[in-house]
């Protein structure tokens, strides 16, 4: 049975007086989307910034594909989208993923940065500075360059924040397909229709998982009648 | 007009600034700064007495009376040596001027500064006037380098081109790196194979064309438009430019390490560009600076490039020369540690 794709166990980390991270224990199975569910501050995006190598746990071990997270990332193994559309206003949407190409080692990258164009719906807008797009559509071209490496673990931060519905329903489908074919995908997110598409949720509560399952599976834990509700009744009961 | 909401932006303003500690200290700090260097500078009225050397047979009646005239001359200092060792102490900078004594006396200069030049020439003849009697007349004067219609700008032209090229590439650099760091890119960069050591040296790479094309116009305009004339070859003068500009990029990846937005990398000016401006020899030579100050000039990468500079554009120096080499090695020394120093700033941790 192969490792899994994210492994952490009793992940620490303190910024000054604030413990972002209490020992954060969580596995994710290769091809497996799980979803971090969880209120500002809680610890959600300092975990997936660990697993893009950016931050160094103080103790407890966590291995992506049965590597270090740097070490991951070296070998192009891991696509990260951060939560800000982190682009080069100044470049056209294909000389951004031009650059983002090479720095992946992506040979050839002509067709690839076609598909992923062709995958966030903006093909036409190719040559368009970034600084002339708007907000939802610079997250796409942010999600285009997470994409092009075809990386084996992608780390998606709030990925649909500024996305309309249909574009998210389109990202969606297109995340279930890498999923299919074997990529494995960490998002973070506190939209419940984006959290409710999950294979698993992890309830991150002050740097540490506090209830973990299927949508489902939560909302029958909780005896609530959505997600929303089981969401606030499984947070006030971690208290 | 209201008054009222006139206040509310003055008064966030105030808030604002109250808690940015850092431009609150430079506020205070930087006058200080600046001005302590200006008094020290030109502060202590101390003129140097000038450094004649008498050149001929000091064993001569002539020569031994003519020494010991010019020693009891007020701001003269006076000793004798061969011509060839008095042309070399006027070289190396260890003499202002050579008096010599074969056949009827001559005068040879430095000349590379005309202020310095001038201040020699009107001590000495006025020295040699009394000594030789109001019936001589005034013995010729030689220039080592530059001549009597050397201007002030012909020697100024190497360390402001050094300066200004240090000026800019470095808030270029600065300020563009930083942007890397504001707009998030940088966390994505970090995010990806690329190494620390990679981004410095694409930084490097990137730049460096820059800074070769405004190191070409520094020198065209300065030669070509300003009229200034100039000795060495313009290949070896483009080359020290060219390391000029090069150590101000790695000097500005270092900085915007230490700078959360651009306000606070353009605060880096008053601590790092005007310092060097008044103690890299640019205003002041290196060797009249105050006992307290010159430490501080040899911890300078300008003050070897405009000294390198000077000595390739005014001087004539070849880019092989010794000096001109030592130089050159200390501002790559410089560059290799600031780049070091910017690779290891740039953390992927933020705290």
């Amino acid at each position: 049975m192969p490792s899994p794709a994210i492994q952490a166990r009793g992940v620490t980390k303190t910024f000054g007086r604030v413990r972002a991270l209490a020992g954060l224990d969580l596995d994710v199975a290769r091809g497996e989307i799980v979803g971090l569910l969880g209120p500002n501050g809680s610890g959600k995006m300092t975990f997936i910034r660990t697993l893009a190598g950016l931050i160094r746990p103080e103790s407890g071990s966590i291995e992506v594909l049965g590597r270090s997270p740097s070490r991951a990332v070296a070998d192009g193994q891991v696509g990260y989208m951060t939560q800000a559309a982190a682009l080069y206003g100044e470049l056209t949407v294909e000389e951004n993923l031009r650059f983002f190409a090479a720095l992946n080692g992506v040979r050839a990258a002509g067709p690839r940065i076609a598909d992923a164009l062709a995958t966030v719906d903006l093909a036409d807008r190719r040559t368009s500075p970034v600084n002339t797009l708007s907000g939802g559509m610079r997250s796409r071209v942010s999600l285009a360059a997470a994409l092009l490496h075809a990386p084996s673990v992608l780390l998606l931060d709030e990925p649909t924040v500024g996305v309309d519905p249909v574009q998210r329903r389109e990202f969606w489908n297109h995340f279930r397909s890498l999923a299919a074919a074997g990529t494995t995908i960490l998002v973070s997110s506190h939209v419940m229709d984006e959290a409710s598409r999950c294979d698993r949720l992890g309830l991150i509560r002050d740097g540490a998982i506090v209830a973990e399952g299927s949508a489902a599976r939560l909302v029958e834990r909780a005896g609530a009648a959505d997600l929303e509700s089981a969401f606030l009744i499984l947070a006030e009961a971690s208290r | 007009m209201s008054v009222r909401r006139v206040a509310a932006v003055a008064g966030r303003i105030a808030s604002q600034f109250r808690r940015d500690h850092r431009s609150l200290g430079l506020l205070v700090a930087a006058p200080i700064l600046i001005m302590s260097l200006i008094g020290a500078l030109w502060g202590s009225v101390d003129p140097a007495s000038v450094r004649v050397v008498i050149a001929g047979d000091g064993a001569t009646p002539p020569a031994a009376a003519l020494t010991a005239s010019l020693s009891r001359a007020a701001g003269l200092s006076v000793r004798s040596a061969g011509l060839d060792a008095a042309v070399a102490s006027l070289r190396d900078g260890s003499a202002d001027a050579v008096v010599v004594l074969a056949g009827s006396p001559r005068v040879i200069v430095e000349g590379s500064d005309p202020t310095r030049t001038s201040g020699t020439l009107t001590a000495l003849t006025r020295a040699l006037a009394a000594a030789l009697g109001p019936a001589t007349p005034a013995p010729p004067v030689e220039y080592l380098y530059g001549g009597p219609s050397a201007s002030l700008l012909d020697s100024l032209a190497p360390g402001l081109i050094a300066y200004f090229g240090f000026f800019f590439m470095f808030l270029l650099a600065a300020v563009s790196f930083l942007r890397e760091r504001t707009s998030g890119t940088l966390e994505r960069l970090l995010a990806s194979p690329l190494t620390r050591g990679e981004l410095v040296a694409g930084y490097l790479a990137g730049f460096t064309l820059f800074a070769l094309l405004q190191a070409v116009i520094l020198i065209v305009f300065t030669i070509a438009v300003l009229g200034v004339s100039y000795r060495g070859g313009i290949g070896a003068i483009f080359v020290v430019a060219a390391g000029v500009a090069t150590i101000a990029v790695a000097l500005g990846l270092l900085v915007s390490a230490y700078a959360r937005n651009e306000l606070q990398a353009v605060q880096f000016i008053p601590l790092v560009i005007l310092p060097q401006g008044f103690l890299s020899g640019l205003l002041v030579p290196v060797d009249r600076l105050p006992d307290l100050l010159r430490p501080l000039a040899g911890a300078m990468p300008l003050t070897y490039a405009i000294e390198a500079l000077r000595a390739v554009m005014v001087k004539g120096y070849p880019l092989g020369d010794g000096l001109v080499l030592r130089d050159l090695a200390i501002m790559a020394a410089f560059g290799v540690a600031a780049l070091v120093g910017a690779a290891l700033s740039i953390r992927r941790e933020v705290a």
